[in-house]
């Protein structure tokens, strides 16, 4: 009954129309989608919706040759596709639905090979079909007439016209089951009516197409010609008369005529041998819009180029900058382009695609395609077509790493290779490499290396076929010459063996022959001859595969050029970094940018398929799938090379533990992967770990540290890192390995307004990031040294700390921070200098000169080194400063700190226990507050300076060592987080245990956790210290609360009466301050007493401190670091050991600033 | 030909040319090939090659010039070109001081990743422009003088610091009027070390596979740059 078997095309190729790029490794079978746009030229909007087996029938009005059956006109086995918006007709048995085996989808036939519109059928914009009949009749079960807006855009109002205009009419018979067609028939009915609304646009485009003019009777042709290009006002290129321009128009006037026009066109044999003679001038342009199919995304969107020049209107870019170097320098040759006319469509065109694509911008190389393309086309298609070109046929190769142009080099290396073993043998042998001559041929379709007739010639076949064709082209360059650049042994001789062959393209291929239809051969048809019948084995699937296979190794490439050149260009203070840790940072900064759009689009495509769960929609999202897949990679351009915050912590949790958030919300994978290796790996189908936000890594930290360390490293405030600032910021860290470096920075990061002074606020928020940042361990080198150290050993009162010997540095850590609070109290500056008290100043004053005494020398004073941290590794020297100093400082302190209770011990387990009604609590310690120590009273600001932090670090050995190694080393660039060193699970986290006393997460939530920690209190220091799973920052948090209290009680008290409290402290309240103070970083009494005399010691050492910033006591820290209990023991002096002697005996001058 | 009774010695030098776009990389070479100048050149895609000899007083040498585009994205295509370069002329334009940062991290590239002992000359194009190129220029024909401002955005004494800095042969060149552009080509000519030069390879040197590395590395021969031989080019 049906007739198909006579006509099936005979299946020759094996094709697949994808690029083989931007394809998942893991899926190397192109969507359905992608295959089939591509082989209709549609626009990515477009999907398979339905699809049938069918015959398509043209009546023998539309037949052009064959003749064979006149009544039955020409037919066509093949199969019908419906999208959104087109309609259409192949000969090509392919399938493209989703329950298809990729290995029907990839089986094609036809002229083109699945490189463009395949083999013989139609493209129909369902806006441009008028109707669609339902045939009955005893042969076709179901067929449907199909008419055309044919000649849409042509006035035929007249009746006497309308003969004029051809009515388009083909007849499609469907194949299949009843319910398949009316499926199918209803798709098609809500596609008509859906896209009716478009008539108008089809209208307007193809009123610029030449074929409506060059179709209209002669009596209507006075109206003015759409433009077709430069050429209509400079002359086309070449010789009409010899490139038989008129004939070919003639040719193409009837198949027009017969077969319908730009959109209703309906591709039969003839339509491909009249584009391989090469197109007239006048139609080129149309013809190239609708073979390359940007026709159809000009019918998609008709005014975008108008708009998009009116929306950029006087914007300035890169782009235009690099536009305007070479607008003058575009196929100078052509007189077009000697003109203002021409240069401003040039101008235009390329500004205008700069735009809607920033992410290619501009390329050389565009500016003498789109040059090419205007002397033939309009403004508006030339930026179409050039949008097809960059996006389709040549995907990549204006890239910004070029990634496309240098792929197609490898493939056609490797396509010679194959092809002429022997030339390529000699290439190499020769040491000439290929890509250096061929890869212009590429880059620039072929224009700059031809003479632009030719070169035109083989753009007439590559719109229409697809990019083998440029690679068909080049082999049969090289195979024709092949004898002669086997006699070329280097470049230069190889370079001009080829310019000499495309000066001579248009001479004889055989002069010397006897036939003179040989001899009628030029070098050009011979060229298209042996390019398209001896490499017609090149097709779209073979380059594709090739594509696939070459891909990694090309992307590599250029990823470890680009990463060379951005290390090589980071600046100076990537000095200060290794080779490798610039690598391996380089490596984790794409990496991180790279996931996060992948996981981006995966988490996108995933919420869009569960949205939508239609068929069609699934289509979608899978191609959107294979469009995005790679986004991102450096070797492809990457999208984005700026960090953002939330990229910033992922970036930070991928090198350093205590980034890692405690309290993930989405399911943490105890497993590590790793990143290191390939983080390019491919993303295949929405794994659970990838839809979490932050992917199959851990969930990153939200502290305010870490917005502090990105708003330090954002030196230009753009709320976004570029690798440069990363670099930087991390080398001011890592990159010395300078103690005071480091106490420096961290110092900074806390000074909000640059004035060297960091408040009450600042310091709670120091502790603060310094207990966030150990909560996980300390890491680096650290002192072995556990019996004596740090101030929670110091916890005499409770029975010799000293001695318990489980205690790990982490959980001393603790005590170092909150002895670190009350030391910066004990020693900040009051902000109003007339609080100081005249005696102290005058002690300060008599230590001062004491030391220009003892030091003559005025540069040993000008010296920091001198002074402040111990000179070098000089004892004699620090001795005599110990000895000069003491008789000032030590008096009074060390006397009184024996009977200070340490502080990390001062944990009031009698007043503050769970059953305490929290009112009275704070009763208590509002009264507390009120007499405390200035250093908690808000109406007494103070703040700490450089000097005094630095002083505070050092006087504990910990903290110092966590300054000098551990923060340091706790950025592990290069080997990064492993499983090893790495706590997966928050209960090793090392903080402070719920104290027994009043202390919660913030004052507003204080006494909710209050409740919640019975039976804490009467633990020992074991228990103080013991680790707990949530929340590390308790100790500061009460100091906060506290802070906040006796602001409201100020608020409600008279300010002046709050200061007189203030400075009533002492006496019997005393002990209540101890007990009261938590975990004892307040105020004690040593700050009432020897804190002032410890400011004044302090404040004059200062100004040789502040003097001294940059070396101050550099190698004097670096000798001192190793020393077990060197600097920390000074500190413990503090804390009431009371060991002025042993400060001696170390010799560190830090303790003796300590002991005043 | 002056050179014909006289065979000399005569050695292909590979030699690259590196900058920003529009420097003026492919007048220079225009300019050193065909004495001629062109206002509107295109811009070079991928790299164009062109030959040239250059007459030593006691060798010829025959310039195998390898001109590169500058846009920075045909950056990754470069090692491709100066891939076995003996020598590289590192252009910029003295009207932009963009394009001497360029050209330091080209020399910095080349330093790192082209064949040791690779002979580098910066030059700094476009003197025309400046007000002291004007009068140098040997036949301005008051072109350049017509908006006789000075166009200068680079010293001459930062650009010759940094290139004594990093050991370079250092010209400021016109390839608009010609000026000390052959110099710029004999000065590369006779610093090229004797040792590291390949006799010339005629169309039956089979043995142009020797074009290897070793005969590349240990070119750390002293060069001098004051060693004037005439290039009769
Ligand atoms: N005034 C002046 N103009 C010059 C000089 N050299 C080049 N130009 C102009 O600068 C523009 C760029 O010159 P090109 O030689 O093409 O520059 P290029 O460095 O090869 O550029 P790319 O190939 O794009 O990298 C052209 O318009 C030249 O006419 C010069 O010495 N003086
Ligand atoms: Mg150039």
């Amino acid at each position: 009954m049906l007739n198909f078997s006579s006509f099936v095309q005979k299946a020759q190729q094996l094709l697949d129309p994808t690029q083989g790029l931007n394809l998942p490794e893991s899926d190397k079978n192109p969507s359905k989608a992608s295959l089939f746009q591509s082989q209709f030229r549609l626009p990515s909007s477009q999907h398979p919706l339905y699809e049938i087996t069918a015959e398509l029938t043209i009546p023998p009005a539309n037949v052009t040759q064959g003749d064979r059956d006149r009544d039955r006109g020409f037919q066509y086995a093949g199969k019908l596709h419906l999208s959104e918006a087109f309609l259409c007709f192949s000969t090509t048995p392919s399938s493209f639905l989703q329950s298809a085996s990729t290995s029907t989808s990839s089986i094609f036939t036809g002229q083109t090979h699945g490189g463009g519109p395949s083999g013989n059928g139609f493209t129909f914009p369902l806006c441009a079909i008028r109707r669609v009949e339902r045939l009955h009749s005893q042969n076709f079960q179901f067929a449907l007439s199909i008419s055309t807006w044919n000649g849409i855009s042509q006035d035929a109002a007249k009746e006497k016209d309308k003969k004029d205009l051809r009515e388009q009419r083909v007849t499609v018979q469907l194949a299949g089951s009843r319910q398949a067609c009316e499926r199918f028939c209803d798709g098609l009915k809500k596609g008509l009516r859906a896209n009716v609304g478009n008539v108008a646009k089809l209208k307007k485009v193809t009123a610029e197409c030449y074929s409506e003019y060059l179709l209209r009777p002669e009596d209507k042709k006075n109206a003015t010609p759409p433009d077709a290009g430069l050429g209509m006002l400079f002359k086309y290129p070449g010789d009409p008369k010899k490139l038989r321009d008129r004939a070919k128009m003639r040719l193409w006037a009837e198949y027009l005529r017969d077969n319908g026009r730009n959109m209703t066109l309906i591709r039969q044999p003839t339509f491909h041998k009249l584009i391989r003679v090469g197109l007239p001038n006048r139609l080129r342009g149309e013809m190239w819009e609708l073979t390359s199919g940007s026709i159809y995304l000009r019918l998609e969107n008709p005014t975008l180029y108008a708009d998009t020049l009116a929306k950029f209107s006087g914007r300035e870019s890169l782009a235009i900058d690099e536009i305007e170097k070479d607008l003058n320098r575009s196929l100078p040759e052509y007189p077009g382009f000697q003109s203002e006319e021409g240069i401003g469509r040039l101008r235009r065109v390329l500004t205008a695609y700069s735009w809607v694509n920033a992410e290619v911008g501009y390329c050389q190389a565009m500016n003498i395609v789109v040059a090419a393309l205007l002397i033939y086309m309009s403004e508006a298609q030339a930026f179409f077509l050039l949008s097809a070109l960059c996006d389709r046929l040549v995907p990549g190769y204006y890239s910004t790493t070029m990634y496309g142009t240098l792929l197609d080099q490898k493939v056609f290396e490797s396509l010679v290779e194959k092809t002429m073993p022997i030339l390529w043998e000699h290439l190499v042998k020769s040491d000439v490499q290929l890509s250096v001559v061929s890869l212009p041929w590429f880059l620039s379709l072929y224009i700059n290396s031809m003479p632009l007739v030719f070169a035109f010639r083989v753009l007439d076949v590559f719109f229409v076929e697809g990019p083998k064709v440029l690679f068909q082209v080049g082999l049969a360059i090289l195979r024709i010459n092949g004898e002669e650049l086997l006699d070329a042994s280097d470049d230069g001789a190889f370079i001009s063996v080829l310019k000499s062959y495309f000066a001579r393209l248009d001479e004889s291929a055989h002069p010397k022959s006897e036939n003179p239809k040989l001899r009628a051969v030029t070098k050009f048809q011979e060229l298209m001859v042996v390019a398209f019948k001896e490499f017609s084995g090149i097709t779209h699937s073979s380059i594709t595969e090739l594509r696939l296979k070459n891909k990694d190794a090309v992307l590599s490439n250029i990823e470890n050029f680009a990463k060379r050149t951005a290390i090589r260009n980071l600046g100076p203070d990537s000095k200060l970094l290794s080779n490798d840790e610039l690598g391996a940072l380089y490596d984790r900064f794409y990496g991180v940018l790279y996931e996060r759009q992948q996981r981006d689009h995966i988490i996108k495509q995933e919420q869009a398929r569960r949205a939508k769960n239609s068929r069609s929609r699934l289509a979608e999202v899978a191609s959107e799938g294979d469009h995005g897949i790679e986004k991102g990679r450096v070797g492809l351009g990457p999208s984005t090379s700026l960090m953002d915050y939330d990229a910033f912590r992922e970036f930070l949790a991928g090198m350093c533990k205590w980034a890692i958030s405690d309290s993930p919300t989405t399911p943490r994978r105890e497993t590590f992967p790793e990143k290191e290796k390939g983080f390019y790996s491919s993303f295949r189908r929405p794994d659970a770990a990838l839809l979490s936000p932050w992917g199959a890594g851990p969930e990153p930290a939200d502290h305010e540290f870490l917005r502090r360390l990105f708003q330090k490293w954002d030196t230009d405030s753009s709320s976004s890192l570029t690798l440069q600032k990363v670099v930087s910021g991390l080398a001011r860290i890592k990159g010395k390995r300078d103690i005071m470096g480091t106490i420096t920075y961290f110092f900074e990061l806390h000074d909000d307004n640059g004035d060297g002074k960091v408040d009450r606020e600042g310091i709670l928020r120091m502790s603060e990031a310094l207990l966030f940042l150990s909560r996980r361990g300390l890491e680096g080198t650290l002192s072995p040294s556990s019996s004596t150290v740090t101030l929670s050993a110091t916890g005499s009162a409770s029975g010799g700390q000293n001695d318990v010997p489980g205690q790990s540095v982490s959980e001393r850590f603790l005590g170092s921070v909150s002895a670190f609070i009350r030391r910066c109290f004990e020693y900040a500056d009051p902000d109003h200098p007339k609080n100081q008290d005249s005696a102290v100043r005058e002690l300060g004053d008599k230590l001062e000169s004491t030391k220009l005494q003892e030091e003559p020398a005025s540069e040993q004073l000008a010296s920091p080194d001198a002074f402040a941290i111990g000179d070098d590794d000089d004892d004699d020297e620090d001795d005599d400063l110990l000895a000069m100093d003491s008789p000032a400082g030590s008096p009074k302190a060390p006397a009184k700190k024996p009977n200070n209770p340490p502080p990390a011990l001062q944990l009031n387990s009698t007043q503050l226990s769970p059953n305490d009604d929290p009112d009275t609590r704070r009763r208590v310690s509002k009264a507390q507050s009120e007499k405390a120590n200035i250093a908690l009273d808000p109406s007494n600001p103070l703040h700490i300076t450089l000097p005094t932090f630095r002083m505070v670090v050092l006087a504990d050995e910990l903290l110092e060592q966590f300054f000098e190694s551990s923060f340091p080393s706790s950025f592990h660039i290069i080997e990064g987080l492993t499983s090893a060193n790495t706590p997966t699970s928050a209960s090793s986290l090392t903080t402070f245990s719920s104290l027994g006393i009043g202390i919660g997460i913030g004052g507003a939530t204080s006494r909710a956790v209050n409740a919640a920690t019975p039976a804490a209190g009467g633990r020992g220091l074991r228990g103080v210290l013991d680790n707990i799973v949530t929340d590390g920052m308790r100790v500061a948090a009460e100091v906060r609360r506290r802070m906040e209290e006796a602001q409201r009680e100020l608020e409600k008290n008279a300010l002046a009466s709050g200061q007189q409290q203030g400075q009533q402290r002492g006496g019997d309240e005393e002990d209540e301050d101890e007990d009261e103070d938590g975990a004892g970083f307040t105020s004690d009494r040593a700050s009432t007493r020897s804190g002032k005399v410890g400011r004044s010691v302090r404040s004059s050492d200062r100004d040789l401190l502040t003097g001294a910033d940059a070396e101050a006591g550099d190698a004097a820290v670096d000798e001192a670091g190793p020393a077990p209990g060197g600097v920390g023991e000074g500190g413990r002096e503090l804390g009431g050991n009371g060991g002025g002697e042993r400060s001696s005996e170390t010799g560190k001058v830090v303790g003796v600033e300590f002991d005043g | 030909m002056a050179d014909s009774n006289t065979p000399k010695p005569s050695s292909s030098v590979k030699l690259v040319l590196l900058g920003e776009a529009a420097v003026g990389k492919s007048s220079l070479v225009l300019r050193f090939v065909n004495n001629d100048f062109q206002e509107n050149k295109e811009p070079t895609i991928g790299a164009a090659f062109l030959t040239q000899k250059c007459n030593l007083p006691t060798r010829t040498i025959k310039f195998e010039i390898w001109d590169t585009a500058g846009q920075e994205r045909f950056a990754s295509l470069a090692p491709m070109y100066y891939r076995n370069a003996q020598a590289a002329l590192v252009v910029y334009d003295l009207t932009k001081p963009t394009s001497l940062i360029k050209a330091k991290h080209w020399v910095a590239e080349l330093q790192r990743q082209a064949s040791p002992g690779i002979v580098i000359a910066l030059v700094g194009n476009k003197l025309d422009l400046t007000s002291d190129g004007a009068g140098s220029g040997g036949d301005a024909d008051g072109a350049g003088a017509e908006d006789s401002g000075d166009a200068r955005k680079v010293t001459t004494e930062e650009a010759k610091t940094y290139a004594e800095e990093e050991g370079l042969l250092f010209f400021e060149t016109s390839a608009k009027t010609g000026y000390n552009v052959t110099e710029v080509f004999t000065a590369i000519a006779n610093a090229i070390p004797e040792t590291s030069l390949k006799t010339a390879r005629g169309p039956g040197a089979s043995h142009t596979a020797g074009r290897t590395e070793e005969q590349r590395v240990n070119l750390n021969g002293p060069r001098d740059p004051n060693a004037k031989e005439g290039c009769a080019c």
